[in-house]
């Protein structure tokens, strides 16, 4: 179980958007992370009277992004229990500059299951023209799927794996963004089959932040025991173009 | 009559009827910022929160037991429906919210069934959803109930409320028991 700790300092200066600057959402505070970014290694403490906070490790893929397409995605990002929003529009707490994204796009939205002591994750589409492609299901406009622990969502060219590390605080969660110069969603070879394959990620370059060209861009996991390597991890199929959200 | 044959095609919207009650709703008037009998048109996708504090609901209730944040509704679409769903969702962490016999903690959730008794602390709320055809809005509206709604021969909401006060005198309801089938309520 991975518990996380932050610290109240002042922001690191963010690279200039083009875009004004907008009060920052009420529900959401942007935070620093505790070590460099380029160390993959998060150092984690607890005080004894917080409860571990439920981590959202989010990573970020877009083809051809802009100069401002990841301009406003902090490092982490902690946020209430309300729906976190994700879009183009200044009342989104994930904002990314994409054309074809919708002011509010989809929305996470933090629940607990009946009987569960861990936040659980409902993902909301939220554009009325466009859809969401989440681990092989389309949503259209008010449609929703629960998330797993790891998950794969496309959207306007964007894609986006999250991964949930469970936490037992439920007043917050925090989400750590990553963004990935690979692909995260990759085609398999015999397209005309549609089983599952599973191939073993390899071990990060340590220390260097990046990925390993032509493997899945994955999370950076410390609290996860590696004696061989990282999780394996099914990739799934990717959808044919017409079907890409 | 260009207009009218040029226009947009009008579509139906789905509503939610909330019949309210609450013992001491005369006396306390914690119902008073509620506009009752009045149709308010939200976008669909909107989460409206219902509670205290004013600066994040969208229904207050003037009465220092309810939770700042109560309780909260959304609408959704189901995968194989072509009309809107309403999921409710208990937002506070001292009070359980009772949809009909479930009981739902803090931050735990379900749909609202078609017709529904909703209760927390005295608070009771009959709410019933009629289907429309539009995505884009749907509509809340409250009626005001001077008599408990967890009754047997009381589900009928008094749309009309007396000049003189006293629902009593004014009272087109039946007492006798009412016979309903399973399924109704």
């Amino acid at each position: 179980m991975s518990v996380l700790t932050y610290h109240f300092s002042e922001p690191q200066p963010q690279l200039p958007s083009p875009d004004p600057p907008q009060p920052r959402p009420t529900s959401s505070r942007e935070l620093t992370a505790a070590v460099p970014e380029s160390d993959v290694t998060m150092e984690i403490r607890l005080s004894a009277m917080e409860r571990p906070l439920t981590v959202l490790r989010v990573s970020l893929h877009h083809p051809t992004p802009g100069p401002a397409t990841f301009a406003n995605v902090p490092p982490q990002l902690e946020h209430d229990t309300s729906p976190l929003l994700v879009g183009r529009g200044p009342d989104a707490h994930l904002r990314l500059q994409l054309p074809r994204l919708s002011r509010q796009h989809l929305s996470l939205e933090p629940y607990l299951e009946k009987g569960g002591a861990r936040l659980a994750f409902n993902l909301k589409a939220l554009s009325r023209k466009g859809c969401v492609w989440v681990n092989g299901l389309t949503l259209r406009f008010l449609e929703q799927v629960p998330l797993s622990t790891v998950n794969r969502v496309a959207f306007s060219g964007m894609q986006m794996v999250v991964h949930i590390e469970g936490g037992t605080s439920l007043e917050a969660f925090v989400c750590c963004f990553h963004l990935s110069p690979s692909p995260l969603i990759y085609r398999l070879q015999a397209e005309e089959s549609d089983e599952w394959e599973i191939i073993p990620q390899e071990q990060p370059l340590s220390g260097s932040g990046q990925q390993t060209p032509g493997h899945l861009g994955f999370l950076d996991s410390p609290s996860q025991p590696s004696p061989g390597g990282a999780p394996e991890i099914q990739l799934q199929r990717e959808p044919p173009d017409s079907a890409l959200c | 009559m260009s207009n009218f044959e040029d226009a947009d095609t009008e579509e139906t919207v789905t509503c939610l009827q909330m019949t309210v009650y609450h013992p001491g709703h005369q006396q306390n008037g914690i119902f008073q910022s509620i506009r009752f009998f009045n149709r308010e048109k939200l976008p669909s996708n909107e989460v409206v929160k219902f509670g205290r504090n004013s600066n994040t609901c969208h229904y207050t209730f003037k009465d220092k037991q309810v939770s700042r944040v109560q309780f909260s509704l959304q609408l959704f679409k189901k995968f194989d429906s072509s009309v809107l769903s309403f999921e409710i969702k208990n937002m506070s962490k001292k009070t359980k919210l009772i949809v009909d016999n479930k009981e739902l903690g803090y931050l735990n959730k379900m749909d609202l069934p078609h017709k529904c008794l909703v209760r927390f602390g005295d608070y009771q709320f009959l709410m019933e959803k009629e289907d429309g055809e539009s995505l884009q809005f749907f509509e809340i509206e409250f009626s005001l109930s001077t008599r408990p709604l967890l009754q047997e021969n009381n589900w009928l909401p008094q749309k009309h409320i007396p000049e003189c006060g006293s629902y009593s005198s004014c009272s087109t309801q039946n007492n006798s028991p009412i016979e309903m089938g399973e399924n109704e309520w």
